[in-house]
């Protein structure tokens, strides 16, 4: 039978972008098929308006919305459609997909992370199951990673770090600002280890690309330089140049089409002309962020298939995640400081790089049994200026503020103080109220079902979460920060989501067997964060593109 | 290396430089008066004295107001960002067609409370009428939008119209990341198609 492509990647981010790359270079024939545009470093700039505030990088809601599925006060769960909400859980829809705007905050899972279920037992109304497979198995593609993608940073001693087959990054740590040094005496302090953040920003060019410039402006915008490991940048350029990888921008993959023995044969897609196309491909590989993944699947029903791809036991969609925690702030207000540290703390470029791991596992008789606990990394607030200018647009009895008052505010907000900020990871568990399905009413502008999404958390992410809260506090406080302020919630970060299709060797509990095969389709992988079942408590990517590579070695063969 | 970067860093570095040296000195008054003469020898385009945008012009007046040290909505041009927005191909209309109805509301709310159109109005006047038509919904949501482009104006790239030479960033001492961007890539002209939204 002929295929137009030996493998088919829908989705060209951090999980498409490693399986595009490592086959292409391999020889095979490659085609990866993206919904969004093909933005290159000639496109980004630090423009506001093009990176937050206008939706470029991601589809206008009355084209395509979720519909967000969430407990209302009289305890029943109830749909709001997003374009009607303005949540918007779309992550950036282009070539290297989110990627290309995240922050490159980059931790590995600690071994811990892979079999919370047998380290920690069971918790009531979570499905918490081990993964199939160990951090030992994916640790070399950690280390794969750090040269691929090009993470910066120092291994330092510390008591919760995970084993690594290298002795150190690639790559030195990116510039520094001066907060660093702040938090570094607090915590030494306080006898806590501040850890310098591992980051996929390059310090020095690679191939094409330049190290960074520290403009300031990281997180949200896309990279000019082409210093950020975005799937774009560090990988499919170097797919497209093997001459074995075509990638086919603004091409939305709304079916993926099966024979009458299961297997699929073809991935059905709009065009730029909202013409319908189709591919025909010997394998194919979805990666296209947890939540479409699992829409596409449900969607592509067949003769074998009724339900959907892989759903023969109604496990698509469940067990979706996201990042619990929250997130705080502290001022720190340049009068009564010298002019020299205040001109210190005004820097704007270098990054502050610092995080904790201290109760990455919580040994604390306070706290209850010996648990898993999470990440505080630390930033800056952000430095754009229309979003930090809009926080005061409105008073405490939110009234709007206007004339002199919203004045004396900006100039107050923007030249009295430093902020610092803080974000807490830990564990989302998985509940049997955090899924994906099918919404029954609304439709994208192609006319297919959106993916509906209901957001449950488990009481427990706000224990862990309170905990490390306190200590980041306590941590600010030391610092001498004033007005720190603070929330845990169980609001899930749109940004960081990964589960819906977990791996695991039951094919009545999980949807991939340990290779991110599906269990019932012999020819389908899925190599985004949908494998899942469990999340760790650090951003996502680092993760993603490990298991991504480990995947795409064994399609190789 | 590519070209861009070398051609970038010479320019832009001693750029960043002006531009630091003007933050440590704080907000300057003077800056601010040479902007404002230099303003009065241009004509304003015709569209600026007809409705709606003398009116949507007189409330932005009143919601950022110009003093000796603090640039104000004519300072920022803040009614040629708005125009320049709400005008632009890649806008849906209903901002738009939302603005353009609000100013024909205040009018007859102010007409009928005062006789006069919002514009002949003194400043106390404005302000009361103003908080008048925040009570309604559709009030709060149109001086919130005016409000949000207000702010856009201020401290958006200049690229889009406002925030001339970087006005606002100055006032506020704020510190831009480059590279900026050139008019051939503002962001509606990113991606084809790239229709408007506005993100709340």
């Amino acid at each position: 039978m002929n295929h137009d492509f030996d493998i088919c990647v829908i989705g060209s981010g951090a999980g498409g972008a490693p399986v595009a790359l490592t086959l292409a270079e391999a020889g095979y024939a490659v085609v990866v098929l993206e919904k969004g545009p093909w933005l290159k470093e000639t496109d980004f700039y630090k423009d506001e308006l093009a990176c937050c505030r206008r939706s470029v990088y991601t589809p206008e809601l009355a084209d395509e919305q979720h519909v967000i599925e969430d407990i209302d006060s009289e305890g029943d769960w109830v749909g709001e459609a997003t374009a009607h909400s303005g949540w918007d859980f779309w992550n950036g829809n282009c070539v290297g997909g989110s990627s290309n705007f995240m922050s490159g905050f980059f931790y590995r899972l600690k071994p811990v992370d892979f079999r919370l279920r047998s380290e920690f037992g069971p918790i009531a109304g979570a499905n918490v199951a081990d993964w199939p497979i160990s951090y030992t198995e994916l640790e070399p593609y950690y280390t794969r990673v750090e040269t691929e993608v090009g993470v910066s940073g120092a291994v330092v001693a510390h008591p919760q770090a995970e084993p690594r087959s290298t002795p150190d990054y690639p790559y030195p740590p990116t510039l520094e600002h001066p907060m660093a040094r702040r938090i570094d005496a607090s915590c030494r302090e306080l006898g806590h280890h501040s850890l310098p953040t591992p980051r996929a920003i390059l310090t020095e060019p690679m191939d094409k690309r330049r190290s960074c410039e520290y403009s300031g402006y990281c997180g949200s915008y896309g990279c000019s330089s082409g210093a950020k490991g975005s799937a774009r940048a560090a990988l499919l350029d170097r797919a497209v140049a093997t001459g074995h990888c075509e990638i086919r921008p603004h091409a939305k993959v709304f079916k993926l089409a099966s024979n009458t023995k299961g297997k699929v044969v073809a991935a059905e897609y709009f065009d730029a002309n909202d013409k319908q196309q189709k591919v025909s491909a010997k394998t194919f590989v979805v990666a296209c962020q947890a939540i479409e993944t699992s829409r596409l699947l449900l969607s592509s029903t067949g003769p074998k298939h009724p339900n959907g791809l892989a759903n023969r036991y109604g496990q698509v969609g469940r067990n979706l995640l996201f990042s619990a925690g929250g997130s705080g702030t502290g001022d720190f207000v340049y009068a009564g400081m010298s002019d020299r540290d205040a001109a210190a703390l005004k820097t704007r470029g270098p990054f502050v790089n610092r995080g904790l791991q201290d109760w990455y596992t919580i040994h604390d008789k306070a706290f209850g049994e010996r648990a898993k606990g999470g990440t505080v990394e630390f930033l800056l607030r952000h430095p754009n200026p229309v979003g930090k200018a809009m926080s005061v647009k409105r008073d405490d009895n939110d009234r709007l503020v206007w004339g002199r008052p919203l004045q004396r505010q900006l100039r107050s907000l923007f030249t009295d103080a430093q902020y610092l900020r803080y974000e807490i990871f830990c564990d989302w568990l998985p509940t049997d109220n955090c899924f994906v399905s099918l919404d029954s009413h609304v439709r994208d502008k192609w006319q297919t079902p959106v993916a509906r999404v209901r957001i449950g958390y488990h009481e427990h992410d706000l224990k862990v979460g309170r905990y490390l809260n306190t200590q980041a506090t306590r941590l600010l406080d030391k610092m001498g920060a004033r007005n720190v302020r603070s929330s845990v919630s169980g609001s899930p970060p749109q940004n960081l989501v990964a589960g819906g299709c977990r791996f695991g060797n039951d094919p009545e509990t999980s949807v991939l067997d340990a290779d991110c095969r599906a269990h019932d389709v012999e020819n389908l992988f899925v190599t985004d964060g949908s494998f899942m079942p469990t999340g760790g408590s650090v951003p996502y990517t680092w993760t993603i593109y490990a298991n991504a590579f480990r995947v795409a070695d064994i399609i190789k063969g | 290396m590519n070209d861009r970067s070398s051609a970038l860093s010479r320019r832009e570095f001693l750029q960043r430089l002006a531009l630091l040296g003007s933050l440590l000195a704080g907000y300057p008054v003077a800056l601010l008066a040479q902007s404002r003469s230099a303003a009065q020898l241009q004509q304003p385009p015709e569209w600026r004295n007809e409705d709606p945008w003398k009116t949507l012009a007189a409330v932005q007046e009143h919601m950022f107001p110009a003093a000796a040290d603090i640039p104000g909505a004519g300072d920022i041009h803040a009614i040629v960002y708005l125009h320049n927005t709400v005008e632009n191909p890649a806008a849906d209309g209903e901002d738009r067609e939302f603005l353009f109805n609000g100013v024909g509301w205040l009018n007859d709310l102010s007409r009928g409370k005062t006789g006069l159109s919002f514009v002949a109005l003194d400043e106390p006047q404005r302000e009361k009428l103003l908080r008048q038509i925040e009570q309604s919904r559709a009030g709060r949501n149109w001086l919130s939008l005016l409000l949000t482009y207000v702010l856009e104006a201020l401290l958006a790239d200049p690229v889009y119209g406002g925030n001339p030479d970087g006005i606002g960033w100055q006032w506020l001492a704020h510190q831009p990341g480059y590279p900026r961007p050139p008019a051939d890539k503002a962001w509606y002209k990113l991606t084809t198609p790239v229709r408007f939204q506005r993100k709340a």
